[in-house]
Parts: C-alpha cells; structure tokens; sequence
C-alpha cells in the first residue's frame, strides 16, 4: 500500500472538519473523491500536505509515518498536492512558477526533462512560458497548477478539483490530460465534484460526507453510473 | 528659476531619493514577505552607520585595539614560541591605528547590518508570527528594539556627533555650471546599480524566487516545499542589509547620531505607501517622486514646508489611488 490515511481528525481551531475519516491508494492506482461541498474534502487534502496540523489519527506513505510533517518535508517524500482554485504566483512568469515547482533538492536533476515532459502534455503553456501567471486564462491557469505540480516529480499526486469553473472544452482537454498523466503511472487522488470526470481517470472512488467516507465503491468498471448518482442525490423516489 | 538651481534641486532629490529607495525597498520586502512592519528598521540604519565609523575610523574598534597591540610588543620577547608568532600580530594592530578604512568597513558594517536584522527576527518577531494579532504586536516589539538600539548605541559611544570619511576625495563636480559633491555623486550611482544587485537577486537566484513566491502566495510556497519559516528571516537579513548600506551612505553625509534613522524611516513608510505596498518598482519609483517633491518644495516655498507638500501629494494620490501608485490586487 502506497498511501493510506486512518481515523483522520483535523480542522480549524476547535471546530473538527475531517471526523474520523479512513481511506487508502495503492501504488499506481487513481482515486477518486467526491461529495458535496463543505464536507471536508479540500480540508483533507491541506492535512495531508501538512498545511493544517492533525488533531488524531495516522498518516502513512510508503509504510512511513507522516503525519504532522512539515510541508516541506512532505513534499520531499514526493507526495504533491496541487490545490484547488488556480492557486500560483501570480506575478510571475509561467516558466518562473514551473520552475518553483521544482524547489526541492530531490527534483533538480530531472528538471530539463520534467520541463520537456509539462510542455509537451500542455504546448499551451510553452506558448506563454513568460507570460505572467495572472494574465492566463482559468484552463491554462489549471494547466499551470497542474504543471507545477509535475514538475515536483509526484509519487502520489493530489489534483484538488481540476474542472472546478471551467468551460466544457477546456474541461475535456484538462480531462485528457490528466487521463494522460494516469496513464503514465502516477498515482493519483483526485477530487472534483464532477463524477463523469472522475470515473474515466479512476479505479476507486470515495464519497466523503460530513468529515468521513460514507460510501466506498470496489471497482468502477462494475458500478454504473446512475448507481453513483444515487449514492451521491440519494434515491430518486417518483 | 535659475538652471542651476534646477540641477540643484534635480541633485538633492535624486540623494533623498536613492537613500529612500534603499531605506523603503527593504521595508516593503518585509511586508511583502512577512506581512508585518519593521519599525526598528530606522535604528538597522543607524547601526550601519555606527559599525562603519567603529570600523573604519581611528577613533573606533583600531583606538581600542592599541593598548593590546602595545603589551603585545612590548611583552612578547617573555612568552616564548607563542610570542614569536603573536609579535606580528601586535605590529599588525599598531600599524592599524589609523582605524581600517572604509574598503573594510563598508563591506563589514552591511554584514554586521544582516546579523542584526537576523537577531531583531528572531528575538522580536518570530516569537509572534502565526499568532493572532501579530502585525500589532511586531510593531510595539520594533518600536521597543529601536528604543533599545537608540539607547545602547548612546552608552556606547557616547553623545558626541560621529562622521564617516568621504569615500572620494576630491574636488565637486560639475554639471551645468553647478557643483556637485563627489559624496552626492556616489550616491546618485551606486543606489541603482545595489537595487539593480537586488532585482537580480530576487529575480534570477533560488532563494530570491523563493522570497517572491513567499510574498505572493505562502500557502502555494509551501506546497511547492518553499521552507518559510527560513525565507521569512533571510528577508530580514537582506532588508536590513540594505538598510546599513542607506546608514553608510547618510553617515557620509551628515552626522551619526542615535537617532538619525527616525526621520528618514517616517519618509520610507510614506514612500512605501506612496508607491503601493509591496510592490518594488512602485517603491523605488516612490522614492525618487518623493525625494524630488521633498527637495524643490524645499527650495521653492521652505524647508519647513517640504512636509506640507510631501504629505499633501501623499494624500492626493491615496485619494485616487487608494493602493498606492503601482498598488496591484495582491499588495
């Protein structure tokens, strides 16, 4: 098992947000998270990168205990997130925030060819390597998120919702590429609230409620999607 | 208005500028990164200045030094092999009573600068950073180091007017038939070839990329593995740094005294304001816009006016541009 979180408790001050939540990815597997909003999933992802300090509960990779870790250190282990909502630097060129995105020691030698590897997924980006961060479009920001986040040579990658306010065709690109990125063999958590997105990246998928999973689906390829749907809205009644 | 007083005017301006853009860039640095004013930046001025005199003058560290260098010689002949090799040493201090010059005070004073401003981080604001209400504490905390600062540097050395040796001697010069002092003229040149130093710094080195990401986006920073708790005092270091180069050069000029830094810090917070906080290019274009008002409202109505002026354009700007002159929606 590559990365697994147990009975995680963590949120703001004293208000708990994630409550008791227990999940796991195994190595070269993608994961999928969804539910509704508010229900903790971002709050998960800034705990498992170590922006929000753990109130009980475990977090292992690689059979390693990480929980409370620096975010420094936690991405030197090589466990990206990549956070929600276009989040970069905004004054700064493209090739400026890829090149932050290859800070740390472990990532400097595969710099040329991580560079190549962001370039060719999203020519995009290469197209406006100086241009400034803010003056990109929302898809192309996400693209950039994205890119930064490869560039830190993710063991397990974390996509914090990637189609979140995106138009449907840059949506389907952002799709492609991520699929791509799956395909490649990184391992994946993605969260997003579109579930069609998900079940073409993802083996598994968890849907978090109220700070935990309620519903954990064994494999998509047998699960149907009017089945999620269900999980997600609930039965439909006439 | 004559030509010459023009040029004059243009000169003084552009010393007031430089020595407030140097002042005000690492003031906006800090805010930009930490997120928090350093009020005891005006006394990290001072300090440069009074390490540079201690170093390079006769009167400072070289003064103090001879007694030692004398028993060194004097006595050396009793202590054996030891006293062989320490004789060179006391001749080397003897030699040096003429204090060591500004070729190593300079270098030295801005060094000392940057171990200062590493102390105030750590002694009067990390204490407090993360805490609620921190940018409020962090200002009693500087304002109290600076008092602190003022006062031991009076003990120190005392209450009389010290002055740093013109690094240039020689005759002013001279631009359309007005003199210019070489001291100026220094000034003038080196301020934008050291802010010049500065943007290649936070431009092209890792650890500068590393203070911009900070001040732009500290959460992303940490996601990207960025270690702020390191950035945030590096930025004082090189903010202070910078802050005893101002000190040398005003030390030059004027008088060093305990509280020489108080009335060009006033004029920093207002260049920094004035230029949008956070934002260099607006700081340093600030900074000469406000050394020029300074200078010929000087000139044309009073000194005492300069104030008046200086504070009435602040207002003026703030009114139709409330971030300040270069102001973006991140500052």
């Amino acid at each position: 098992m590559l990365f697994q979180v147990e009975d995680l408790v963590s949120g703001y001050g004293k208000i708990d947000v994630v409550r008791s939540l227990s999940l796991h990815v195994d190595e070269g597997e993608h994961v999928g998270l969804f539910g509704p909003n508010g229900h903790g999933k971002t709050t998960l992802l800034r705990t498992i990168s170590g922006l929000i300090p753990v109130n009980s509960g475990k977090i292992f990779f690689r059979g390693e205990d990480i929980t409370g870790l620096d975010p420094r250190k936690i991405v030197e282990h090589g466990l990206i997130h990549v956070p929600q909502g276009n989040q970069l630097f905004p004054e700064m060129s493209v090739q400026e925030n890829l090149t932050l995105g290859a800070y740390v020691a472990r990532t400097t030698k595969g710099k040329t060819s991580n560079f190549e590897k962001v370039f060719t997924l999203f020519p995009r980006l290469k197209e406006r390597r100086s241009q400034r961060a803010q003056t990109l479009s929302g898809g192309e920001r996400q693209m950039l998120s994205i890119g930064v986040g490869l560039m830190g040579m993710p063991e397990l990658l974390i996509l914090d919702e990637p189609s979140v306010g995106l138009a449907p065709l840059i949506k389907e690109e952002l799709a492609r590429a991520i699929g791509e990125i799956a395909t490649s063999g990184v391992t994946m958590i993605v969260v997003d609230q579109d579930v069609e997105l998900l079940l073409g990246i993802c083996q598994r998928l968890y849907l978090i409620e109220k700070g935990a999973v309620s519903l954990e689906t064994a494999d998509v390829s047998q699960v149907d999607q009017a089945e999620i749907l269900e999980m997600y809205f609930g039965k439909v009644t006439e | 208005m004559t030509l010459e007083a023009i040029v004059a005017i243009i000169a003084s301006g552009l010393v007031s500028g430089s020595l407030y853009a140097l002042m005000a860039s690492g003031l906006s640095l800090v805010w930009g990164t930490v997120r928090m004013f350093n009020f005891a930046h005006g006394a990290l001025v001072m300090i440069g200045a009074y390490a540079g005199w201690y170093i390079s003058n006769r009167g400072g560290l070289a003064k103090v030094l001879q007694p030692l260098g004398k028993s060194i010689t004097a006595n050396s002949e009793d202590w054996g092999l030891l006293g062989d090799l320490l004789h060179p040493l006391g001749e080397w201090i003897l030699s040096i009573k003429g204090g060591f010059g500004l070729l190593a005070g300079v270098p030295l004073a801005i060094i000392f600068c940057g171990i200062a401003g590493y102390v105030i981080y750590m002694l009067l604001v990390k204490p407090f950073v993360g805490k609620p209400g921190a940018d409020l504490v962090v200002i009693i905390t500087t304002i109290a180091g600076a008092s602190f600062l003022q006062n031991a540097v009076q003990v120190l050395f005392g209450p009389r007017y010290k002055q740093l040796d013109r690094i240039l001697k020689g005759p002013p010069v001279e631009v359309l038939d007005t003199a210019i002092g070489l001291q100026e003229v220094l000034i003038i040149v080196l301020t934008p070839v050291s802010l010049l130093l500065l943007n290649l710094f936070l431009k092209r080195s890792k650890l500068g990329l590393a203070i911009r990401a900070v001040a732009q986006n500290d959460d992303f920073a940490r996601l990207v593995g960025i270690n702020v708790n390191q950035i945030y005092p590096l930025t004082f270091v090189v903010s202070s740094m910078l802050a005893g180069l101002a000190g040398l050069m005003l030390g030059g000029l004027f008088f060093i005294l305990p509280t020489m830094g108080s009335e060009p810090l006033l004029r920093a917070f207002v260049v920094v304001v004035f230029g949008g906080l956070g934002s260099l290019p607006g700081t340093i274009i600030g900074a000469y816009v406000i050394g020029l008002i300074e200078q010929s409202s000087a000139y044309v109505f009073s000194l005492y006016w300069a104030p008046v002026v200086l504070f009435a354009t602040l207002i003026l700007v703030l009114i139709f541009r409330p971030r300040g002159l270069m102001g973006g929606e991140n500052s």
